[in-house]
Protein backbone atom coordinates (compact mmCIF):
# COMPACT_ATOMS: atom_id res chain seq x y z
CA UNK A 1 0.00 0.00 0.00
CA UNK A 2 2.43 2.66 1.36
CA UNK A 3 5.72 1.15 -2.38
CA UNK A 4 4.95 4.60 -3.27
CA UNK A 5 6.34 6.26 0.12
CA UNK A 6 8.61 3.64 0.99
CA UNK A 7 10.59 4.20 -2.16
CA UNK A 8 14.23 5.15 -1.27
CA UNK A 9 15.06 9.18 -1.98
CA UNK A 10 17.55 8.58 -4.81
CA UNK A 11 19.07 11.14 -7.62
CA UNK A 12 17.82 11.40 -11.16
CA UNK A 13 20.11 8.35 -12.79
CA UNK A 14 19.62 6.09 -9.11
CA UNK A 15 16.12 6.51 -9.38
CA UNK A 16 15.56 4.81 -12.50
CA UNK A 17 17.64 2.11 -12.01
CA UNK A 18 15.87 1.62 -8.98
CA UNK A 19 12.37 1.69 -10.33
CA UNK A 20 13.10 0.02 -13.68
CA UNK A 21 16.83 -1.59 -13.38
CA UNK A 22 16.46 -3.88 -16.83
CA UNK A 23 15.42 -0.88 -19.00
CA UNK A 24 18.00 2.01 -17.44
CA UNK A 25 20.47 -1.19 -18.13
CA UNK A 26 19.38 -1.49 -21.38
CA UNK A 27 19.25 2.26 -22.40
CA UNK A 28 22.40 2.85 -21.13
CA UNK A 29 23.49 -0.36 -23.04
CA UNK A 30 22.69 0.63 -26.34
CA UNK A 31 23.89 4.50 -25.96
CA UNK A 32 27.46 2.78 -25.12
CA UNK A 33 27.43 0.20 -28.28
CA UNK A 34 27.03 3.55 -30.22
CA UNK A 35 30.39 4.52 -29.72
CA UNK A 36 31.94 1.79 -32.09
CA UNK A 37 29.14 2.23 -34.65
CA UNK A 38 30.20 6.04 -34.38
CA UNK A 39 33.71 5.19 -35.66
CA UNK A 40 32.50 2.71 -38.05
CA UNK A 41 30.03 6.10 -39.16
CA UNK A 42 33.50 7.99 -39.35
CA UNK A 43 35.53 5.56 -41.18
CA UNK A 44 33.16 3.68 -43.86
CA UNK A 45 32.48 5.42 -46.98
CA UNK A 46 30.22 3.19 -48.04
CA UNK A 47 26.61 3.88 -48.49
CA UNK A 48 22.82 2.80 -48.97
CA UNK A 49 20.11 4.49 -50.67
CA UNK A 50 22.33 7.43 -50.75
CA UNK A 51 22.98 7.49 -47.15
CA UNK A 52 25.86 6.72 -45.21
CA UNK A 53 25.23 2.95 -44.15
CA UNK A 54 26.16 3.54 -40.51
CA UNK A 55 23.66 6.37 -40.10
CA UNK A 56 20.36 3.93 -39.61
CA UNK A 57 22.52 2.02 -37.14
CA UNK A 58 23.11 5.15 -35.07
CA UNK A 59 19.61 6.17 -35.25
CA UNK A 60 18.67 3.21 -34.01
CA UNK A 61 20.67 3.35 -30.78
CA UNK A 62 19.87 6.68 -30.57
CA UNK A 63 16.17 6.73 -30.63
CA UNK A 64 15.77 2.87 -28.69
CA UNK A 65 18.08 4.53 -25.86
CA UNK A 66 15.66 7.62 -25.38
CA UNK A 67 13.09 5.38 -26.08
CA UNK A 68 13.84 3.38 -22.53
CA UNK A 69 15.40 5.65 -20.52
CA UNK A 70 12.68 7.70 -20.93
CA UNK A 71 9.87 4.28 -19.54
CA UNK A 72 12.73 4.39 -17.08
CA UNK A 73 11.75 7.36 -15.93
CA UNK A 74 8.48 7.07 -16.13
CA UNK A 75 8.50 3.80 -13.72
CA UNK A 76 8.33 5.81 -10.52
CA UNK A 77 4.88 6.78 -11.45
CA UNK A 78 3.74 2.58 -11.56
CA UNK A 79 2.43 1.05 -8.54
CA UNK A 80 5.36 -0.67 -7.72
CA UNK A 81 8.95 -0.82 -9.26
CA UNK A 82 9.39 -3.37 -12.39
CA UNK A 83 11.18 -5.52 -10.42
CA UNK A 84 8.67 -7.98 -9.73
CA UNK A 85 8.99 -11.58 -11.52
CA UNK A 86 6.21 -10.57 -14.33
CA UNK A 87 7.85 -7.64 -14.94
CA UNK A 88 11.35 -8.68 -15.26
CA UNK A 89 10.27 -11.69 -17.24
CA UNK A 90 8.61 -9.39 -19.62
CA UNK A 91 11.82 -6.64 -19.66
CA UNK A 92 13.70 -9.42 -20.11
CA UNK A 93 11.92 -10.39 -23.30
CA UNK A 94 11.75 -7.06 -24.27
CA UNK A 95 15.14 -6.81 -24.28
CA UNK A 96 16.09 -9.43 -26.09
CA UNK A 97 13.63 -8.36 -29.22
CA UNK A 98 15.98 -4.96 -28.72
CA UNK A 99 18.81 -6.08 -28.88
CA UNK A 100 18.06 -8.64 -31.82
CA UNK A 101 16.82 -5.90 -33.65
CA UNK A 102 19.64 -3.54 -32.89
CA UNK A 103 22.09 -6.60 -34.19
CA UNK A 104 19.81 -7.11 -37.34
CA UNK A 105 20.36 -3.55 -38.69
CA UNK A 106 23.86 -3.54 -37.89
CA UNK A 107 24.34 -6.44 -39.43
CA UNK A 108 22.66 -5.36 -42.75
CA UNK A 109 24.47 -2.21 -42.65
CA UNK A 110 27.91 -4.02 -42.50
CA UNK A 111 26.74 -6.03 -45.30
CA UNK A 112 25.77 -2.70 -47.13
CA UNK A 113 22.39 -4.45 -47.26
CA UNK A 114 18.93 -3.91 -46.39
CA UNK A 115 17.17 -4.79 -42.65
CA UNK A 116 13.59 -3.31 -43.62
CA UNK A 117 11.85 -4.11 -46.66
CA UNK A 118 14.53 -6.75 -47.42
CA UNK A 119 13.30 -9.65 -49.51
CA UNK A 120 15.75 -10.51 -51.37
CA UNK A 121 16.60 -13.93 -49.90
CA UNK A 122 14.76 -16.18 -47.88
CA UNK A 123 16.37 -15.88 -44.97
CA UNK A 124 16.34 -11.85 -44.53
CA UNK A 125 12.58 -11.47 -45.44
CA UNK A 126 11.69 -14.08 -42.73
CA UNK A 127 14.09 -12.31 -40.67
CA UNK A 128 12.30 -9.14 -41.74
CA UNK A 129 8.87 -10.33 -41.14
CA UNK A 130 10.37 -12.32 -37.21
CA UNK A 131 11.70 -8.41 -36.83
CA UNK A 132 8.10 -6.64 -37.27
CA UNK A 133 6.83 -9.11 -34.43
CA UNK A 134 10.23 -8.12 -32.78
CA UNK A 135 9.32 -4.61 -32.73
CA UNK A 136 5.47 -4.57 -31.62
CA UNK A 137 7.11 -6.32 -28.33
CA UNK A 138 9.45 -3.62 -27.83
CA UNK A 139 6.84 -1.18 -28.65
CA UNK A 140 4.27 -2.75 -26.00
CA UNK A 141 5.78 -2.15 -22.74
CA UNK A 142 4.93 1.61 -23.52
CA UNK A 143 0.77 0.40 -23.11
CA UNK A 144 1.51 -2.01 -20.70
CA UNK A 145 3.18 1.04 -18.50
CA UNK A 146 0.61 3.72 -19.69
CA UNK A 147 -1.91 1.23 -18.29
CA UNK A 148 -1.02 0.68 -15.08
CA UNK A 149 0.21 4.65 -14.42
CA UNK A 150 -3.25 5.07 -15.53
CA UNK A 151 -4.62 2.93 -12.89
CA UNK A 152 -2.34 4.03 -10.69
CA UNK A 153 -4.12 6.43 -7.58
CA UNK A 154 -0.81 6.96 -5.95
CA UNK A 155 1.46 8.70 -8.19
CA UNK A 156 1.70 12.04 -6.70
CA UNK A 157 0.93 13.69 -9.51
CA UNK A 158 -1.55 16.32 -10.14
CA UNK A 159 -4.42 14.85 -12.50
CA UNK A 160 -3.50 16.71 -15.88
CA UNK A 161 -0.02 15.53 -15.37
CA UNK A 162 -1.35 11.85 -14.48
CA UNK A 163 -3.54 11.83 -17.42
CA UNK A 164 -0.94 13.34 -19.86
CA UNK A 165 1.48 10.56 -18.56
CA UNK A 166 -0.92 7.70 -19.18
CA UNK A 167 -2.01 8.69 -22.15
CA UNK A 168 1.10 9.91 -23.79
CA UNK A 169 2.32 6.11 -22.65
CA UNK A 170 -0.40 4.43 -24.63
CA UNK A 171 -0.86 7.01 -27.32
CA UNK A 172 2.80 5.65 -28.16
CA UNK A 173 1.77 2.44 -28.91
CA UNK A 174 -1.27 2.71 -30.86
CA UNK A 175 0.35 5.62 -33.07
CA UNK A 176 3.11 3.61 -33.36
CA UNK A 177 2.06 0.47 -34.25
CA UNK A 178 -0.66 2.02 -36.82
CA UNK A 179 2.49 4.64 -38.20
CA UNK A 180 5.11 1.41 -38.46
CA UNK A 181 2.67 -0.70 -39.66
CA UNK A 182 1.06 0.92 -42.67
CA UNK A 183 4.85 1.77 -43.61
CA UNK A 184 5.50 -1.89 -43.33
CA UNK A 185 2.96 -3.33 -45.20
CA UNK A 186 4.57 -1.33 -48.40
CA UNK A 187 8.00 -1.57 -50.27
CA UNK A 188 9.49 1.51 -49.10
CA UNK A 189 9.37 4.27 -46.35
CA UNK A 190 9.25 6.91 -49.43
CA UNK A 191 5.94 7.48 -51.49
CA UNK A 192 7.39 8.81 -54.70
CA UNK A 193 10.97 8.42 -56.68
CA UNK A 194 13.49 11.14 -54.95
CA UNK A 195 16.27 12.80 -57.63
CA UNK A 196 18.16 14.87 -55.56
CA UNK A 197 17.82 12.58 -52.36
CA UNK A 198 17.74 15.65 -50.43
CA UNK A 199 17.42 14.97 -46.93
CA UNK A 200 16.96 16.47 -43.14
CA UNK A 201 20.10 16.47 -41.48
CA UNK A 202 20.22 13.45 -38.57
CA UNK A 203 16.42 12.68 -38.97
CA UNK A 204 17.27 12.07 -42.71
CA UNK A 205 13.37 12.43 -43.78
CA UNK A 206 13.12 13.07 -47.57
CA UNK A 207 12.80 17.05 -48.80
CA UNK A 208 11.61 15.98 -51.96
CA UNK A 209 8.81 13.45 -51.34
CA UNK A 210 6.76 11.62 -48.75
CA UNK A 211 8.25 10.03 -46.22
CA UNK A 212 6.04 7.81 -43.98
CA UNK A 213 9.24 7.63 -41.09
CA UNK A 214 7.99 11.76 -40.32
CA UNK A 215 4.50 9.91 -39.22
CA UNK A 216 6.39 6.94 -37.26
CA UNK A 217 8.42 9.85 -35.99
CA UNK A 218 5.70 11.99 -34.37
CA UNK A 219 3.83 8.39 -33.12
CA UNK A 220 6.30 7.46 -30.87
CA UNK A 221 7.40 10.77 -29.48
CA UNK A 222 3.64 11.11 -27.94
CA UNK A 223 5.47 9.76 -24.72
CA UNK A 224 7.51 13.38 -24.89
CA UNK A 225 5.00 15.19 -26.69
CA UNK A 226 2.03 15.37 -23.83
CA UNK A 227 3.19 14.81 -21.05
CA UNK A 228 5.15 17.95 -22.30
CA UNK A 229 1.70 19.58 -22.60
CA UNK A 230 0.47 18.04 -19.49
CA UNK A 231 3.79 19.80 -17.25
CA UNK A 232 2.99 22.96 -18.34
CA UNK A 233 -0.90 22.73 -18.57
CA UNK A 234 -1.09 21.27 -14.79
CA UNK A 235 0.59 24.27 -13.87
CA UNK A 236 -0.89 27.23 -16.04
CA UNK A 237 -4.36 26.22 -15.85
CA UNK A 238 -6.53 25.11 -13.40
CA UNK A 239 -7.49 21.09 -12.57
CA UNK A 240 -10.26 21.08 -15.08
CA UNK A 241 -8.40 23.59 -17.54
CA UNK A 242 -5.86 21.41 -17.36
CA UNK A 243 -7.10 18.12 -18.03
CA UNK A 244 -9.09 19.44 -21.03
CA UNK A 245 -5.99 20.96 -22.66
CA UNK A 246 -4.63 17.39 -22.24
CA UNK A 247 -7.50 15.92 -24.05
CA UNK A 248 -7.58 18.10 -26.61
CA UNK A 249 -4.00 17.96 -27.27
CA UNK A 250 -4.19 14.00 -27.92
CA UNK A 251 -6.69 14.45 -30.05
CA UNK A 252 -4.42 17.40 -31.65
CA UNK A 253 -1.44 15.14 -31.53
CA UNK A 254 -3.40 12.08 -33.45
CA UNK A 255 -4.43 14.50 -35.59
CA UNK A 256 -0.96 15.44 -36.22
CA UNK A 257 0.53 12.01 -36.96
CA UNK A 258 -2.76 11.71 -39.42
CA UNK A 259 -1.54 14.80 -41.24
CA UNK A 260 1.63 12.95 -41.09
CA UNK A 261 0.97 10.04 -43.18
CA UNK A 262 -1.89 11.33 -45.13
CA UNK A 263 0.68 13.94 -46.45
CA UNK A 264 3.30 11.29 -47.07
CA UNK A 265 0.93 9.26 -48.75
CA UNK A 266 0.12 12.17 -51.48
CA UNK A 267 4.22 12.14 -51.92
CA UNK A 268 4.73 15.53 -50.22
CA UNK A 269 7.46 16.08 -47.97
CA UNK A 270 7.09 17.28 -44.55
CA UNK A 271 9.43 20.02 -44.61
CA UNK B 1 40.28 7.84 -43.06
CA UNK B 2 43.33 5.35 -45.20
CA UNK B 3 44.60 1.94 -43.33
CA UNK B 4 47.95 3.63 -43.65
CA UNK B 5 46.63 6.75 -41.59
CA UNK B 6 45.16 4.90 -39.11
CA UNK B 7 48.19 2.31 -38.38
CA UNK B 8 50.07 6.04 -37.72
CA UNK B 9 47.58 6.26 -35.28
CA UNK B 10 47.48 3.42 -33.40
CA UNK B 11 50.79 2.51 -33.07
CA UNK B 12 51.95 5.49 -31.02
CA UNK B 13 48.75 5.03 -28.82
CA UNK B 14 49.94 1.26 -27.91
CA UNK B 15 53.61 2.48 -27.51
CA UNK B 16 52.70 5.45 -24.92
CA UNK B 17 51.10 2.35 -23.01
CA UNK B 18 54.13 0.31 -22.75
CA UNK B 19 56.40 3.15 -21.75
CA UNK B 20 53.66 3.58 -19.15
CA UNK B 21 54.14 0.16 -18.63
CA UNK B 22 57.80 0.26 -17.87
CA UNK B 23 56.96 3.27 -15.17
CA UNK B 24 54.36 1.31 -13.42
CA UNK B 25 55.76 1.55 -10.15
CA UNK B 26 55.86 5.56 -10.37
CA UNK B 27 51.41 5.50 -10.27
CA UNK B 28 50.38 1.70 -10.25
CA UNK B 29 46.60 2.46 -10.23
CA UNK B 30 46.37 5.20 -13.30
CA UNK B 31 49.11 3.15 -15.64
CA UNK B 32 47.22 -0.17 -14.69
CA UNK B 33 43.35 1.76 -15.70
CA UNK B 34 45.75 3.66 -18.61
CA UNK B 35 47.35 0.23 -20.00
CA UNK B 36 44.38 -2.12 -19.09
CA UNK B 37 41.46 -0.35 -19.79
CA UNK B 38 41.30 2.93 -21.65
CA UNK B 39 43.86 2.17 -24.43
CA UNK B 40 43.29 -1.48 -25.13
CA UNK B 41 39.11 -0.07 -25.33
CA UNK B 42 40.05 2.61 -27.54
CA UNK B 43 41.96 0.22 -29.80
CA UNK B 44 38.68 -2.19 -29.33
CA UNK B 45 36.43 1.01 -31.01
CA UNK B 46 39.05 1.20 -33.75
CA UNK B 47 38.95 -2.85 -34.20
CA UNK B 48 35.43 -2.83 -34.16
CA UNK B 49 34.80 0.41 -36.59
CA UNK B 50 37.39 -1.38 -39.26
CA UNK B 51 35.38 -5.05 -38.80
CA UNK B 52 32.02 -3.68 -39.54
CA UNK B 53 32.97 -1.46 -42.00
CA UNK B 54 35.05 -3.92 -44.36
CA UNK B 55 34.80 -7.33 -42.91
CA UNK B 56 31.70 -7.89 -45.52
CA UNK B 57 34.06 -7.08 -48.10
CA UNK B 58 36.54 -9.27 -47.50
CA UNK B 59 37.97 -12.83 -48.91
CA UNK B 60 38.56 -15.35 -47.00
CA UNK B 61 37.51 -16.80 -43.36
CA UNK B 62 38.54 -18.53 -40.54
CA UNK B 63 38.59 -21.94 -41.61
CA UNK B 64 41.66 -22.59 -43.25
CA UNK B 65 45.24 -21.30 -43.26
CA UNK B 66 44.30 -20.46 -47.09
CA UNK B 67 41.56 -18.60 -46.03
CA UNK B 68 42.96 -16.57 -43.12
CA UNK B 69 45.68 -15.73 -45.23
CA UNK B 70 43.66 -14.21 -47.78
CA UNK B 71 41.54 -12.19 -45.24
CA UNK B 72 45.13 -10.59 -44.35
CA UNK B 73 45.28 -9.69 -48.01
CA UNK B 74 42.92 -7.15 -47.60
CA UNK B 75 44.63 -3.99 -45.87
CA UNK B 76 41.70 -2.98 -43.79
CA UNK B 77 41.26 -6.36 -42.31
CA UNK B 78 45.09 -6.38 -41.73
CA UNK B 79 44.99 -3.62 -40.11
CA UNK B 80 42.07 -4.54 -37.91
CA UNK B 81 44.69 -7.89 -37.19
CA UNK B 82 47.16 -5.38 -36.43
CA UNK B 83 44.98 -3.16 -33.53
CA UNK B 84 43.60 -6.61 -31.85
CA UNK B 85 47.48 -7.73 -31.23
CA UNK B 86 48.62 -3.98 -30.35
CA UNK B 87 45.56 -4.59 -27.73
CA UNK B 88 45.39 -7.72 -26.49
CA UNK B 89 49.22 -7.53 -25.88
CA UNK B 90 49.15 -4.31 -24.09
CA UNK B 91 46.35 -5.66 -22.21
CA UNK B 92 48.37 -8.50 -21.10
CA UNK B 93 51.65 -6.86 -20.70
CA UNK B 94 49.17 -4.34 -17.60
CA UNK B 95 47.88 -8.03 -16.82
CA UNK B 96 52.03 -8.94 -16.16
CA UNK B 97 52.39 -5.77 -14.25
CA UNK B 98 49.36 -6.20 -12.04
CA UNK B 99 50.28 -10.04 -11.26
CA UNK B 100 54.13 -9.08 -10.58
CA UNK B 101 52.83 -6.96 -7.69
CA UNK B 102 50.57 -8.66 -6.08
CA UNK B 103 52.87 -12.08 -5.97
CA UNK B 104 55.69 -9.42 -4.65
CA UNK B 105 57.22 -10.28 -8.07
CA UNK B 106 60.18 -7.48 -8.19
CA UNK B 107 59.59 -4.94 -11.24
CA UNK B 108 62.89 -5.29 -12.33
CA UNK B 109 62.26 -8.51 -13.40
CA UNK B 110 59.30 -8.70 -15.45
CA UNK B 111 60.97 -6.03 -17.62
CA UNK B 112 62.38 -8.77 -19.95
CA UNK B 113 58.93 -10.39 -20.00
CA UNK B 114 57.17 -6.96 -20.85
CA UNK B 115 59.90 -6.69 -23.61
CA UNK B 116 58.91 -10.23 -25.42
CA UNK B 117 55.19 -9.56 -24.35
CA UNK B 118 55.80 -6.17 -26.19
CA UNK B 119 57.47 -7.95 -29.21
CA UNK B 120 56.56 -11.56 -29.75
CA UNK B 121 53.36 -11.39 -27.31
CA UNK B 122 52.85 -15.23 -26.14
CA UNK B 123 56.45 -16.02 -26.04
CA UNK B 124 56.34 -13.43 -23.07
CA UNK B 125 53.42 -15.13 -21.60
CA UNK B 126 55.20 -18.00 -21.86
CA UNK B 127 58.36 -16.81 -20.16
CA UNK B 128 56.62 -14.86 -17.80
CA UNK B 129 54.40 -17.55 -16.15
CA UNK B 130 57.79 -19.33 -15.89
CA UNK B 131 59.14 -16.88 -13.68
CA UNK B 132 56.06 -16.89 -11.60
CA UNK B 133 56.06 -20.79 -11.22
CA UNK B 134 59.61 -20.64 -10.13
CA UNK B 135 58.59 -17.35 -7.78
CA UNK B 136 56.19 -19.66 -6.40
CA UNK B 137 58.16 -22.60 -5.74
CA UNK B 138 60.89 -20.94 -3.70
CA UNK B 139 59.00 -18.92 -1.64
CA UNK B 140 59.44 -19.38 2.14
CA UNK B 141 56.68 -22.50 3.17
CA UNK B 142 56.95 -21.72 6.94
CA UNK B 143 56.29 -18.81 8.79
CA UNK B 144 53.67 -15.75 8.70
CA UNK B 145 53.39 -13.78 5.68
CA UNK B 146 54.72 -10.63 5.49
Amino acid sequence: MTTLTARPRANFATRMGIDAPIFTGLALFIALTAIPLIAAFLIDTREFLHAPVWQKPLQFHLALSTFFITLAFFARFLPTPMTTRRWRIYAGVVCFCVLAELVWVSGAAAFGTASHFNINSPVMAALYGLMGLFAVVLTSPSLAMGIAIARNKNTGLSPALHLSIALGLILTFILTLIAAGTMSSGTSHLIGTPVTHESLPILGWSREVGDLRTAHFFATHALHALPFVGLIAARALSPTTARATVWVSAAAYCALVAFAMVQAFQGQPFL
Amino acid sequence: MSPEALFQIANPIALMGWLALIAAPLAPRLIDLITALIIPLLLAVAYTALIFAHWSGATGGYSSLPDVMALFTNPHIALAGWVHYLAFDLFIGAWAIRTARTERIPHMLVLPHLALIFLFGPAGFLTFHAMRLVFRLSAPKTGVSA
